[in-house]
C-alpha cells in the first residue's frame, strides 16, 4: 500500500513563508510498505523558530487526516542544499508536492526519470518472451510500462517515473540479474 | 521527592548545555538543552497529575491527550535529539531549544540557574 498524500487533496492551512510541502521516503514508491510518512516543509528565508513552529502545525494537520506516523523536516533553501542535508538527494529526486501534486524537483525545472537497463543475452527466448510479456503486456493486459506510464527508449532501456523504480527493478530481477540503474533529472 | 530530582536534573542539563554552547559545542548543546526539556515536561505532569512517565512513548501519549501545548514543544524537538549522533546541530537550533527549556522552566516555576 502507497500513502499518496499528493493524490488525497488534503486541505492543508500554511502561511505564505512556505514554499512547498514534500512527501517523499519509501512511502511514495509504489510496492512499498511504509511504516512512516517522511515529509519536508520548505519554507523561504524565516528564523529556525517559526519554520519549526508552522512545520509543527502542519504536521498536526496532517496527523488528523492519515493514520501513519508522520516524520517533518523543516528547511530553508540554504539548509536544504548544506552538506549536512542528508536527505536532499532524495527529496530533490523522488520528492512530491503535496500541494501542486507533481515532482518537487519542477521547481527548479528539473524532470526526474529513471532509465533501466537490461542485458538479455544469454537468456532462453521463453524468459525474453516473458519479460517482453512484463513489460508491454499480453492479449489485451497491460504490462508495466503502460500500466505505469513508462517507455521503452532504446533496445535493454526503459525510462520511467521515480515512483515506480521498485516495482519495475523487482519484477525485471525475476528474470534478469543484470540490471543497471541510472536517475536523471532534464 | 521525585520532584527535587527532576528540578535537579532540569537544572544540571541546563547549564551543562549552557556550557556547550558557550563552547559552540551545538550537538552537544541540542542533547544537554533536550534532557533538561524532558526533565521539566516530566516535572510539569507531575505537578498537574501527581504522575511520572515512564518512558518516551508514555510521555508523548500523556502530553498528547493532555497537554497538546507541551506536546508540541517536544515532538517538534525530539527528531533533534534522535538526529544529534548524525548531524551537525546549529546554534540557531540549540537556541530553539534552550528557548523551549525557557518556556518548560516558565511553566513549572523552576529556576535553571
Amino acid at each position: 500500500m502507497t500513502c499518496k498524500l499528493w493524490q488525497k487533496k488534503l486541505k492543508l492551512n500554511y502561511s505564505k513563508d512556505i514554499l512547498d510541502i514534500v512527501q517523499f521516503g519509501s512511502s511514495i514508491l509504489e510496492g512499498s510498505i511504509p511504516n512512516d510518512i517522511d515529509i519536508a516543509v520548505i519554507f523561504q528565508k524565516i528564523p529556525l523558530k517559526e519554520q519549526l513552529n508552522q512545520s509543527q502545525q502542519i504536521k498536526n494537520q496532517l496527523k488528523k487526516q492519515i493514520d501513519i506516523p508522520i516524520h517533518i523536516n523543516s528547511f530553508d533553501l540554504y539548509s536544504f542544499f548544506h552538506e549536512g542535508n542528508f536527505a536532499k538527494e532524495n527529496i530533490l529526486f523522488h520528492g512530491i508536492s503535496i500541494i501542486s501534486g507533481d515532482y518537487f524537483s519542477k521547481n527548479f525545472g528539473l524532470t526526474p526519470r529513471v532509465q533501466i537497463s537490461y542485458d538479455l543475452k544469454n537468456l532462453k527466448k521463453k524468459e525474453k518472451v516473458r519479460l517482453h510479456y512484463t513489460l508491454r503486456g499480453k492479449k489485451g493486459n497491460y504490462g508495466l510500462l503502460k500500466k505505469f506510464g513508462g517507455s521503452l527508449i532504446g533496445p535493454g532501456i526503459i525510462e520511467i517515473h521515480p515512483e515506480h523504480e521498485k516495482i519495475f527493478v523487482e519484477e525485471i530481477k525475476k528474470i534478469t540479474s543484470k540490471v543497471k540503474i541510472k536517475k536523471i533529472l532534464y | 521527592m521525585k520532584k527535587e530530582i527532576l528540578e535537579k536534573t532540569a537544572r544540571e542539563y541546563f547549564c551543562e548545555g549552557e556550557e556547550a554552547f558557550q563552547k559552540q559545542r551545538f550537538n552537544s548543546a541540542v542533547v544537554l538543552y533536550f534532557k533538561s526539556l524532558v526533565a521539566l515536561v516530566d516535572l510539569y505532569i507531575l505537578q498537574k497529575t501527581n504522575k511520572t512517565p515512564s518512558s518516551h512513548n508514555e510521555r508523548f501519549r500523556i502530553t498528547e491527550e493532555k497537554f497538546p501545548k507541551v506536546y508540541d514543544l517536544l515532538d517538534k524537538d525530539f527528531p533533534f535529539y534522535q538526529q544529534s549522533y548524525m548531524q551537525i546541530m546549529t546554534k540557531e537550533l540549540a537556541e530553539v531549544i534552550k528557548d523551549d527549556v525557557q518556556i518548560m522552566a516558565k511553566k513549572t516555576e523552576t529556576k535553571l540557574q
